[in-house]
Parts: structure tokens; sequence; C-alpha cells
């Protein structure tokens, strides 16, 4: 690694300010898991990091409105949040994801802005984020955006933000009603990057999927919504069949790349499968909640 | 030293330390300026665990941590638990069962170790899995690792 | 667990803890990886971006230019110190910076040296060379007559006799053919009841230890001092030593722990390079590798095997034809020994007539192969073990019982026609038989999960003939020290030796010290490796205890002390010397006895002074949908003659099956023009504790080894061997699939499966 600035900022304001808009060699440091990486291997020489280490606690807090949802400041530590009783009461399914997400370590220090900023669409937050309807907030030099997790991701290790925008929070709304589960399949060892990561959420009434979210993430260039398949889902009696139904169509509808993971060909088996298998967990969720 | 340089403050192993570090040194590097050699970089990515440090009471991998980051803070190392005097229970534990062959990732299996039986005295063997996941042992002596935390549990709630 | 009862001094079969434990667990056990000398420079290497190319230039104006930069040097550079600076145990083809051209992707081209570790980088990152490529191979079957030529002229080290032959030898990749002929191949397979061929396939993994490897040299008023984290301290000290055209009395090579080796620390690695370094800059060079630079240095063969047998209508192989095409890479290392070492057991552990093996090493555009945990043992005991399970299945015969039909029993000639031995086979299979309860019905699982079984089971003779020599010190005050240069790298050859020295002298093993390996100090030992040390050193160590008792014992007389008298050590010193003064130095030097092959038809009547059996059997679950193989237990078993400390080998057996269950099931080194795409433990998973079964058993079968140290062997790479075709062949026996290459992934299972139902995935 070579030397450059670390600003060290004590308002969110300050550190927008000392980003660049035009400058790829300014950026913004939380934890640093992912962006140390970049900068060991020399893929990225910063000119200068902006450290939001100190800046206001407001955005490392969790809160939990009146209504059922939930706030987190995009600097909670991963495993603040695997921790927080206040998700833990709104998203189970995040406690459960966060078990198995990278390690013990990198969740002490990485934080969640960090975590979705980052554009890879290996993350397992990303699809299980999406798939409960959460939105980031987004804070920049000319104010405020909301922006949907799952618009989020413009590309392979592309977001839709400016360089000079930091996500301040995200808002997941209230979960009442819905059942989610979030399936991550390793191809290598058991503890890899997931060949596939896919995220369900769903309410079943009557015995019908009254509305479904369905991601999938890792095995396509970015986080991607199975439009389709939800429509294939939506209003229809919960069943084996059905599943088995969702499964091809999701099949057909993931754009699936090759990688060491495993081939495109393989990897379309696999969103068939899982995809059948977290409708049917998050189903069986739905018909006990 | 380069000009961007920065001097920092922190609590190392019990005592006030004041450094100067360079903006792109990580933990690790700082460390073995310090002599302490128990966290050692292997993998380089955060993924062995070799490197493992405590940083205000949490684990953090030493080789992905910039040092200029513990400023104000609270660092713990492996060479802290026995002091030079007694072992630590989980240290004798590691011991007794043979958990270690070449012991280069001993330390951060005992650090982690300590840290899991903080959070949760008494771990199922799932639990003890899914905390260690993130640490590699080449010689795989992860059977005997296994055991040594269970024994190491039992010292503790007999202490 | 074990079952072999304790030596009368009760050190000798005792499990006690390493004696190192306390500094490994505090953090406290030295490593070269920690050595710091003062005015010492980092090295960086810029390596190679092609796979073959001659080098056209090299731009070095960058990199000097940059600040903090101490020197830049290239192989031009270090041939003006170094005439020849090529070095290797077999032959002397690699240069310590590459010269004329590159052959494999990752070569060091230029060292870079700086104080500061950053600075050394990102001056190595700033060289740029230009290459005028040539045509590269790869494949080890295509190597065997490819135009693309690795080495212009082959130079054998002239250390092996059976290399002599190859010497000036032009456009070959062939480093060494292996043939071994035995019977009538021919006619057995004319007049065989069946015929069965089938040809299997290994992939390139890494040892991927977790101290990277690092060396150290510093110039001192006499020569030079090497540390470094090598398996092999007094082979360093030989080649640096021919190297410079020094007397070896001028080289001191130091070892303390190793964070691993498995093989990849061996022979001479990283020494050459900063011995040269050490003496261009006049300072001390330390230069480690980092996790990626290690799969750039040394591997295990990728290997194809085809393999013949001839069958009479009792189910018994009465002939056999093997082909071993071992791809060595870029620079031979130890490959050419692993061809002809484990070459020789290519037919398995069965009683067969009439065999046929043809071994060959081959030089390729891939980073180097060498040993790693087995000698090449576990890629033939993959091939031979999936294919009597093959022949079993289609005979309709009982694995197990076929295995049981075919077995090489006690007294029965191996292919070399060397009598077997001390070599518990048969045990080693019934034992596996009855932990799997392997006669009772088994369940076979249901809907989308299917069960499996399988069994595999292998032997490995030991490299020879090979030297070891060790001193035991008793000093005047009845403290004793084991002056040894066997390494211990984890496998815990310290606890064990000193526990021989402790046996024969009638102390506690802790009060024995290890001197670790000094060169200027502690005697000559061939290598830690091919789990040699507990037969060779293990033999030298109770010999150099065994003299120092009987001189003790001899002093004793010699100052009046009677016979059986009950005097403290030191008083027999007082007496002798009048004071504390003194010692007593006890030496032992082994060498066991050993006849070559016979160049022609690879016959021996002594091959090996023994013989390491393994075997493992498995059960598994198979995800039919996904492709998924989740294995719930793992049973390993070893003839190791007697163990001299039970626990620790128990965790050598465990800790060798598993890291051969990442061999078997997701490790592997993926290429793109030559290029290694997945050299980080991002990409490259070992296992971790989340692969290990729920159930793991270790066995170690009631045995004793002739001429071994108190009935002792080697053990380090016996749990190695069944693990891969017993996974493979459960796989076969759950879901119906045979694979014939490693690793065997989820994809590939699940394309077999759907292949079977008619029903294949798509390319």
């Amino acid at each position: 690694m070579t030397p450059f600035e670390l600003a060290e900022p004590k308002t969110l304001n300050e550190a927008i300010a000392l980003l660049d808009a035009e400058d790829p060699d300014v950026r913004p440091i939380s934890g640093g898991t992912a962006l140390m990486l970049m900068m060991k291997s020399g893929v990225f020489r910063p000119n200068r990091l902006v450290s939001l280490q100190r800046v206001e606690a407001d955005y490392s807090r969790i809160q939990r409105g009146g209504d059922g949802t939930l706030r987190i400041g995009a600097l909670a530590s991963l495993s603040q949040i695997e921790h927080s009783g206040e998700v833990r009461q709104v998203a189970p399914v995040i406690e459960k994801t966060m078990r198995h997400l990278s390690n013990v370590r990198v969740r002490n220090v990485a934080r969640l802005g960090g975590n979705l900023a980052h554009g890879d669409p290996h993350m397992d937050l990303p699809p299980v984020l999406s798939s409960l309807g959460a939105k980031a907030i987004v804070a920049g030099p000319s104010g405020q955006r909301e922006i949907m997790i799952e618009e989020l991701f413009s590309g392979y290790y592309e977001t839709v933000l400016d360089r000079n925008e930091l996500i301040t929070f995200v808002d997941v709304p209230s979960q009442a009603g819905w059942s989610s589960v979030y399936f991550k399949c390793t191809t290598r060892s058991a503890d890899d990057w997931p060949a596939l990561g896919i995220a369900c959420s769903l309410r079943v009434e009557n015995g019908s999927i009254g509305d479904v979210r369905l991601m999938i993430s890792a095995a396509t260039e970015k986080l991607t919504r199975l439009v389709a398949t939800e429509k294939v889902l939506r209003g229809q009696q919960a069943s084996e069949a059905l599943f088995e139904r969702a499964g091809e169509s999701a099949m057909a509808e993931a754009e699936v790349i090759d990688d060491s993971r495993g081939s495109a060909s393989y990897k379309s088996e696999l969103v068939r499968v899982y995809v059948k298998r977290a409708l049917r967990q998050a189903s069986v969720g739905a018909t006990q909640s | 030293m380069s000009e961007h340089a920065k001097s920092i403050s922190f609590e190392l192993n019990g005592s006030k330390t004041e450094m100067l570090v360079e903006t792109h040194e990580n933990l690790v590097e700082l460390l073995i300026r310090m002599n302490l050699n128990g966290a050692r970089e292997s993998c380089g990515q955060g993924l062995c665990g070799c490197c493992t440090v405590i940083v205000d009471g949490s684990a953090v991998s030493g080789c992905l941590y910039p040092a200029a980051f513990v400023d104000g803070k609270t660092v713990t190392t492996v060479e802290h638990l026995d002091n030079n005097v007694h072992l630590s229970p989980v240290q004798e534990a590691f011991i007794e069962e043979g958990a270690f062959q070449c012991g280069f990732c001993t330390s951060g299996f005992i650090l982690m170790t300590h840290q899991l039986l903080e959070e949760k005295p008494k771990p199922t063997d799932e639990e003890i899995r899914d905390y260690l996941a993130g640490n590699l042992c080449r010689c795989a002596a992860y059977p005997e690792i296994i055991k040594a935390v269970k024994s190491a549990a039992n010292k503790m709630a007999r202490a | 667990m074990t079952i072999h009862s304790l030596m009368p001094a009760g050190q000798v079969g005792r499990s006690l803890p390493r004696l190192e434990a306390r500094a490994k667990v505090t953090g406290r056990a030295d490593y070269v990886h920690n050595l710091r000398l003062p005015g010492m420079l980092i090295a960086k290497v810029a390596r190679a971006t092609v796979a073959h190319g001659r080098i056209v230039s090299i731009d070095t104006s960058a990199a000097r230019a940059l600040k903090g930069v101490f020197a830049v040097y290239t192989g031009e550079d270090i041939r003006k110190h170094i005439p020849q600076p090529y070095y290797g145990p077999a032959f002397h083809d690699q240069p310590i910076l590459a010269l004329d051209k590159v052959r494999h992707v990752g070569e060091p081209v230029a060292v870079c040296l700086a104080e500061d570790a950053h600075i050394a980088e990102r001056a190595a990152q700033l060289i740029e060379v230009e290459y005028e490529e040539m045509p590269a191979v790869f494949d080890e079957v295509e190597a065997m007559d490819s135009k693309a030529v690795v080495h212009d002229v082959l130079k054998p080290a002239g250390t092996f006799p059976d290399l002599k032959h190859l010497h000036g030898k032009k456009d070959t990749n062939i480093a060494l053919d292996f043939h071994l002929k035995r019977g009538d191949v021919e006619g057995a397979f004319a007049s065989a009841a069946h015929v069965f061929e089938h040809e299997f396939h290994t992939q390139q993994v890494m040892h991927t230890p977790l101290e990277p490897m690092v060396s150290a040299a510093e110039p001192t008023r006499e020569g030079l001092t090497i540390h470094t984290a090598s398996q092999s301290p007094s082979f360093v000290r030989i080649e640096i030593s021919r190297l410079l055209g020094w007397p070896e009395n001028k080289v001191q090579v130091k070892v303390p722990h190793l964070g691993g080796g498995f093989g990849a620390k061996l022979y001479i690695k990283l020494e050459a390079l900063v011995a040269a370094l050490a003496l261009m800059t006049k300072r001390p060079v330390k230069w480690s590798l980092t996790m990626e630079e290690q799969f750039y240095t040394i591997s295990k063969h990728a290997t194809t095997f085809r393999i013949k047998s001839a069958v009479d209508a009792d189910g018994k192989v009465t002939g056999r034809s093997c082909a071993v095409y071992w791809n060595g890479g870029a620079y031979a290392d130890i490959g050419p020994r692993v061809t002809q070492k484990s070459g020789f057991t290519a037919p398995g552990p069965y009683d067969i007539d009439n065999v046929a093996i043809e071994s060959y090493a081959l030089y390729t555009n891939r980073p180097p192969a060498g040993a790693l945990r087995g000698f090449g043992i576990p890629q033939l005991v993959w091939a031979y073990e999936s294919h009597t399970d093959l022949i079993a299945r289609g005979l309709n015969i009982d694995p197990v019982e076929f295995r049981r039909k075919n077995i090489l029993r006690e007294g029965r000639p191996q292919a070399t026609g060397t009598a077997m031995k001390d070599a518990a086979i048969d045990l080693v299979l019934e034992k596996i038989a009855e932990r799997m309860n392997w006669s009772a019905p088994f369940d076979r699982g249901t809907g989308t999960v299917l069960r499996g079984r399988g069994v595999g089971v292998g032997f490995k003779a030991s490299i020879s003939p090979t030297t070891s020599v060790a001193f035991v010190n008793i000093y005047a005050d009845g403290s004793c020290a084991l002056y040894m240069s066997t390494v211990d790298m984890g496998q815990g050859s310290d606890t064990a030796m000193a526990q021989i020295v402790a046996e024969v002298l009638n102390v506690q093993t802790e009060n024995v010290r290890v001197i670790h390996p000094d060169t200027d100090v502690t005697p000559y030992d061939m290598a830690t490796l091919g789990s040699r040390s507990t037969f060779h050193m293990g033999n030298a160590v109770k010999l150099a205890a065994e003299d120092a008792k009987q001189k003790l014992e001899a002093m004793a007389r010699s100052v009046g002390v009677p016979e059986n008298a009950n005097i403290e050590t030191r008083e027999i010193f007082k007496k002798k010397y009048g004071m504390q003064a003194g010692n007593v130095m006890g030496v032992g030097s082994f060498i066991p006895t050993y006849k070559s092959p016979d160049s022609v038809t690879g016959m021996s009547d002594n091959i090996t002074p023994f013989w390491m059996v393994g075997g493992t059997g498995v059960e598994i679950e198979v995800d039919t949908e996904t492709g998924h193989v989740k294995l719930t237990k793992l049973i390993n078993v070893a003839d190791m003659g007697r163990p001299l400390n039970p626990n620790i080998v128990e965790t050598q057996l465990s800790g060798a099956a598993i890291m051969q269950l990442g061999f078997t099931m997701f490790e592997n080194m993926e290429y793109d023009a030559g290029q290694v795409t997945n050299a980080s433990f991002a990409d490259y998973k070992i296992p971790g504790i989340h692969d290990i079964p729920p159930d793991i058993e270790n066995h170690i079968v009631l045995a004793e080894q002739g001429g071994g140290p108190f009935g002792a062997k080697g053990v380090g790479e016996s749990a190695t061997f069944g693990v891969s075709p017993a996974i493979a062949n459960a796989i076969h026996d759950a879901v119906g699939v045979r694979l014939t290459d490693l690793p065997l992934t989820a994809e590939s299972v699940l394309r077999g499966i759907r292949l079977k139902a008619g029903n294949p995935i798509g390319e």
C-alpha cells in the first residue's frame, strides 16, 4: 500500500464536503474491510480516504418505530445489527443471515452502509433487505434522497450513488403478515462466497400467495428482482406444484453468469431448486405466523 | 514516515501507548513494530484469523484494520492472556486437548474462543462451529479445537 | 485411543502434550515469520506475466527512482556474482531469477529491496518487462510429445544415479521415465475372463501452509547465516555452498518452528535468492511470500493415470498395467523422485503376478510441482482404489470382499519383487470394515437425499536410502539435550524424539531439551519429509541416547562406581572431573539398507526399509437436486507400528484426512492461459470447521515395525491415502454416478445424476 491522506471529520456534512464527485481516488471509509482488500491488492490507490469513524453517533443507532418499522443507521456494524433485539423483532431473517455472513471479525468491523455501497453482487444483505422492501436514505451536497435497495445497484460492483453521496440510514417497513427467508448456496467449502443467494418474502392469505418479493444475487451480475416469477405466484394457491412452476420460471428469468463457483447452466439448476425451497419454507413460516 | 503519518494514543494490553503510524499501515504491522508477534498476517484477507486482535472488546482481523483506527481505543493481543504467569482456562484446554499442531493459527483460535465464551458461556456444537468458521487451521485440528472449546467452557463454569 | 502398552520407562507410548505447547498458546513460539534483524532489507519480486517467453528487456528505472528503494536486481545481476545460478534437488534447472526466458506465469524476474516492505512492493509493481511469447504446454499428456519444449537442455543434478542418462538431452519435456515389468502382462490380458480399463485425473493443488514461505540471510564474518522456514536445513546448506563454491562450514542454516510445511518448504526455495542478495548488498535480507505468491512457487502434481486390469473368472486380478503422467510444471523440484518412488506402487496393495508400470515426470509451463503430504501416493490411490471399486461392481462382488480376495499379504511380493514385511494392509482393511459395520444393512436414504458408503486403502514405500544423525548431550548436572536437524512443523517430532531419549535414559520427557536445527550445531539430516523422521531420525536418536548411556556407564565404571549403584548422574561427573564439569556426548547415525530398482526391469528385492499403510471409510449423503455431497462419517485407520505418542499421532491421522478432504472436494488451482486465477483464500477454498464431518474416528492397528525405534514408523501421510477414492466410491454407491476427475464438485455430481437420468444439463 502507498501513503494517502486520512481525513477524520466530526460530522457527516463535513465528510460529504471532503468527498469529491469527480475524483475516483477519494473515497469514504467506515469499517474498511472491503476497501483494505482493494488497497492491499493494488486495485485501489487512494489520494484521500474520508473516515466516517468520528461522525455523529446518530448514524450508528438502530431504532424501532411504533408502527413496526425499523431505522438502521448506516454506520451500525453488522454485529450490532445481528445482536439487536429491535432487528430481531421486526425481521428475524436478518439475524439468521448474519450468522453465516462472512465471519465474526468482519461483522464486528464492517458497517451496513459500506456493505451496501460496495456494490458486490455476492453480498447477503442486499437480497435480504430488498426482499423486506427496505430503502436507503442517501445524503449528498444538495440534500437527501431515498433509493429502494433493489434499485441501488447498477452493475457489477456499481451503484447509482454519486461519489460524494453517503448512505445515512436504511429504513425497513413493517413486516406484519410477511414471512421471509434467505438461502445462501455455496458450492466449494461451506464457508465461501455464495454461488447463489435467494431471498424471498411473502404473505399467504387464505392459502394463496397474497404478495411476494423474490430476489436473486451472486449468480447474477447484480442484485435482481424476479418480477416475472413473482407474477406466476401472486394470487395462486400455495402448493408444491406452484413452487415447482415458480422454480422453472425463475430459471428462465434469471440471467445467470459463469464463474469459478459453477457454470451458468449448473447455477440455473440451483436457481430452480433454491427458489422452490425458499418458497416452500417461507410459505410454511407464513402459515405458522 | 510519510507526510500523512498520524500520532495516535491507545491502550495496549493494559498500558497507555502513543505511536506514530502511517495511514497505510495495518494493525498487525503496528504490533510487530511493538515486538508483539502473536497476531500474524497469513492469508491477508481476513479469512484465516491468524491476525485476530481484540479492539474495544471485539475481535477484528488485524490485517484488514487500519492502525490509525485504534486511536483512542483499547487493544488486547494474545500475549495479554497469561501476563507471563497463569494460562487462561482456554489456553489450558487447548494444551490438554492437543488443539493445535504447527501453532501458527492458535493465537487467533484462542482469542476467538475467549470472545465466544464471553458471549455464550455454554455454546452448542453448532454455535462453536458458526463462531469459529472464520478461522482456518491447515493442520486441521478442528475436532480437537471443538473439544477444547467445550472443555474451556466447563473450566470457566466451575471457576 | 491406543491398544499398545507403554514401554518400560513409561515415556514411549505416553500421550504427553507437545513440549512447545505453552509457547504456542501464548503466541510466543518462534517462527522465521517473526524474525527482524538490525539493518534488514525487505525483498519483493516482480513476477512473469506470460507462461513461456523470451525476455526481450527489463526496465527497472521507475522502480530504482522510487524514494526509499535500496536496490533493484535482475537475473543478469545475480549471474555476475554466481556464474551458474541454477538450483534444484533433482535437476539444476531453476534460475535464482529468470535468465533469458520465463517458463511459467509468476516466475521471479526481478527483485526490489527497501527497508520498508510497502516501498519494496510498490517498486516491484513498477518494473516493466517485455517478452517475446513462445508456445506453451500445460497438460501432462500433451507434454509427452509437444513442440513447446520447456527446457532447451536437461541438466540432472548428479545426485541420483537413475537421472544420469538424461544429461544433455534436448527436445524433450520428459524429466524421468520409470519402467517396471514383472511376469507376463500380455499373457495375463490374453487369457483374462474380464478386462477393465479406466483413466483418472487429479488436479493441481497447493499446500498453503499458514506461515507463508519465508527466508532471511545475513552476511557474517565467516560467511552467511540463513534463517529459513525450511523442512531441510542440511540440504539448504549443501545447495547454497555448491552455488557459492564455498565449503559447507561457511554456511549456517537455522530453523525454528514452522507454521506448517506439508512438503512446500522442502529442499531449496527462497534461500538461494536471499543468500545472493545478502552477499550483493552486504546487509541482512528477508523475503516473505504472500499467500498468493505461494501458488506460483510450489504445488502438488496434477496427474493422468491410465490403469488396465486382467481378472480371472474367480475375481482374482491376474495382470495390471499402469501408465502415470505427472505434471511437474516448469521446474523439476523433486518431481522425478515422486515419479519413481511412488510410481512403483501404482498397481496398489494387491497381489498381482503380472505387472507393467510406466511413470513419466513431465515439464510443463505451470508453476512447479513437488512433494505434498504423500509424495504422489494420494494421486495413485485415487486411481487404483476407484478402479478396484469399479471392477468389484462390474463383477457384482462386494467391494470389501473383492479387496480381501486380492489384497497383498505379509510375505508376498510387491510389484518390484520386494516381499511385504510389517505392512498390516489386511488389518487396516478389516478395521475399516468393522468400524463401518460393513456387513450390516445400510440406510440408503429417501427422496432427494440418498446415502452411500465407500472405502479406500493405500500404501507407500519410504524414501530410500537416506541418512539421519543425532547427538544426545548429557550435561554435568545430569540434564540432557537432543541435537537434531529434524524440523518440527507441527507433526510433533520434538516431543516424539524427546520421548525416545527419555525412554532410553529413563528420565522424564519434559526434561529433555530439544535443540532446533542449526547446521553449526545440529548434525546432518536428509530432510523432514515423506514420514521418514520417526523411523530414520528415531533410530539415530535412539542410537545416540544408547551411546550416551553406555559412555556414562563407562565413565561411572572408570571412577569406581559399582554396577547398578543408585547414584545420581551429576555425582558421576563430579567424581570424574572434581566439580560440575564435562559432557557425555552420544552420537547416533542411521542409514537403512536398500537396493535401487534395476534400470531395465524396475525390480528390487529391498525397495524400502518400511511400508506405510492407511485406509479410509466414509458415509455420505447426496442431495440429488443440487449434487451437494455431505460427509457424515469419516473413519481413518493406519498401521504406524507402535505409536510413540498416541494422542499426537491421532491428530496426524485426522489432520491428514481433512487436508485430503479439501483436495478431494473443492481445492483446485484454476488457470487462464497459464495464469492461476484463484491464488487466494477468497477463491481457493481450504477446509474450514463447517467442512468436517460430525463423526470422525481414528484407529491405530496393533502392529510393530521391525527395525523401527521401539517398533515405530512414520504416519504423517498415511491417512491421506484412502480419502478421495472412498468418497468417489460412496458417491457411486449412493447415486450410481462414477466420477474420474478430482475435485468431486457438486456440479460434476449433479451432471452425472442428470446424464444418467437421460436429462443432461447443458454446457
